[in-house]
């Protein structure tokens, strides 16, 4: 995908450097950061939509505290101290799935049973990356946790460019059954959708997508792009059509804002932390505009 | 050609270490109007669901005779956010196509939903959030989505439970249509006079097979099923 990649970045900063287009556009890794924000959008648009219907919103954010596990066995191993996308797929895929096949064998609530597991992802997290801090340097803890563009590089590109192409493989043939399944299993398996596995493939594709934008967005904060793009689209959704497309929107546009905002005005902010706070600003508006305007009220009980 | 028999045979389910079903046995037959009753928590439901392989079970639950379609299936409530904006054609699609339901209704499917509709009386809803939809508003959609498509068994789970008259009337006059056309009907029922006037037959089920017959014979005169309990 490389030359995809540079033909893509040669037209964007000529038309940079001709003035066409604001200034960042000039640098490699914002273009390469925008790049993935095309991809992050539709991906956590349709996703975060589903995490919000199914109340999984604290699975995502565990997941998240996971992948942080995952770099810590990635540097220990001695995986690249960017890109350990191996030991972070393998811990957060084995995570996820121990959770879940947890939840089918416990009596235990599930925020509950998310609790204990984001916790002990948390500790065993936490206590790796102090042991294993001597041998990396402070920017890569801080890009795991909070995101930074300028880690991007092609692997992560083609990362998330894998993990797009499987979720719409794999995803969206089983997404209704998937959204099917959390309103009424037994209707869903009289639909012949076998709830059990549509429920692990989810989890699988939340997991895949978490960990692929972790470089964007951060261990910390991936969880609040998937659910708050959706709240905001559902501040003003009447429909599961406008609720996915708006969503998809909402999410590509925080990413878009969050990376060039800070690049134009040289804030010193991390890019997760800015793209949430430009989704967190279009959900204080589509809260404003959905308690004054009659039409969206209307659209809940 | 009838729809096909239903088997249970001894049939036990335990729900959290308590015996929730004891070697249940019956027969539904091929193309009747078969309705179960017994009082709440009685294992109705639980039959209902391991029937639709949902619960765990011991014994044995076959399906006897040629499946020539889907099973319809209407559950006693939809548990879900009724603040998701999901409009009733957005259910209708997820239930009743492969494509996505968010992209829109597939065009191969929109005539027969929207006969569904119609013929459970919700055809003008189709665009209402389905949230917004009183409780009998609610269960003909609900009804709706079990005829499309046009299924060979039907299994409802109390579909007339808290819905007004016209409504009540809406459901009999569907089931009456369906029973006619052969389809196997298992109904969960509280209704004994419902019971009385359209059913072939009825079971009743208290974590065990209570009686099981005609409702002219098992029923007597009795206005509870559970009446029947003491006698049985």
């Amino acid at each position: 995908m490389t030359p995809l990649y540079t033909f893509i970045r040669d037209h964007l900063q000529a038309l940079a450097a001709s003035g066409s287009l604001p200034q960042p556009f000039q640098y490699e890794f914002v273009i390469n950061a925008l790049l993935c924000a095309l991809l992050i959008g539709p991906l956590l648009g349709v996703l975060g939509s589903m995490v919000m219907i199914k109340r999984m919103a604290f699975f995502s954010q565990a997941v998240g505290n996971a992948a942080m596990t995952g770099v810590a066995i990635g540097v220990l191993i001695g995986e690249s101290f960017t890109s350990p996308y191996v030991s972070m797929f393998g811990f957060c895929l084995l995570f996820s799935l121990t959770l879940k096949y947890t939840q089918h064998r416990t009596s235990l609530p599930n925020d509950t049973l998310i609790g204990v597991f984001l916790s002990i992802s948390l500790a065993v997290g936490a206590s790796l990356l102090l042991f294993v801090s001597a041998k990396i340097n402070t920017h890569v803890m801080e890009s795991v946790l909070f995101g930074s563009i300028l880690a991007v590089d092609h692997t992560d590109m083609n990362v998330l460019l894998v993990v797009t192409v499987i979720c719409a493989i794999v995803g969206l043939p089983l997404y209704n059954g998937m959204l099917l399944a959390s309103l009424n299993p037994s209707l869903a398996r009289a639909r012949g959708v076998s709830v059990r596995v549509v429920d692990y493939v989810f989890v699988v594709l939340v997991t895949l997508v978490t960990v692929a934008c972790l470089k964007i967005i951060g261990a910390v904060l991936v969880e609040a792009l998937l659910l708050i793009p959706a709240a905001a689209a559902r501040n003003i959704s009447r429909s599961l059509g406008e609720l996915v497309s708006r969503s998809i929107v909402i999410a590509a546009f925080s990413c878009f804002v969050g990376i060039l905002v800070p690049m134009q005005f040289q804030l010193p902010v991390p890019t997760g932390g800015a793209i949430v706070l430009a989704a967190a600003a279009v959900f204080i508006v589509t809260a404003i505009v959905r308690a004054t305007a009659s039409r969206f009220r209307g659209a809940s009980v | 050609m009838p729809g096909p028999a239903l088997v249970f045979d001894r049939v036990s389910l335990q729900l959290g270490g308590t015996q929730i079903l004891d070697a249940v046995s019956f027969r539904v037959e091929a193309g009747a109007l078969h309705c179960l009753v017994g009082p709440n928590g009685g294992g109705k439901t639980s039959l209902v669901r391991a029937l639709l392989g949902q619960m765990p079970h011991s014994g044995v639950i076959r399906i006897e005779g040629e499946v020539t379609g889907p099973l319809g299936y209407v559950p006693q409530l939809l548990d879900f956010d009724r603040n998701v904006p999901m409009t009733v054609n957005d259910v209708m699609a997820l239930l009743g196509q492969r494509k996505p339901a968010f992209l829109g209704p597939a065009r191969s499917a929109r005539a027969a939903s929207a006969a569904a509709l119609e013929r459970t009386g919700v055809a003008s809803k189709g665009n209402a959030p389905f949230g917004g939809l009183s409780g009998g508003e609610r269960q003909r959609v609900l009804l709706a989505q079990a005829l499309t498509p046009a299924p060979w068994l039907l299994v409802l789970d109390e579909p007339t439970a808290g819905i007004d008259a016209p409504g009540v009337h809406v459901v009999e006059e569907l089931v009456a249509e369906l029973h006619a056309r052969g389809v196997t009907i298992l109904w969960i029922n509280h209704d004994v006079e419902q019971v009385r006037r359209l059913a072939q037959c009825v079971t009743g089920i208290n974590g065990r097979v209570l009686f099981h017959g005609a409702p002219a014979e098992v029923l007597g005169r009795t206005r509870s099923p559970y009446a029947v309990e003491a006698d049985a």
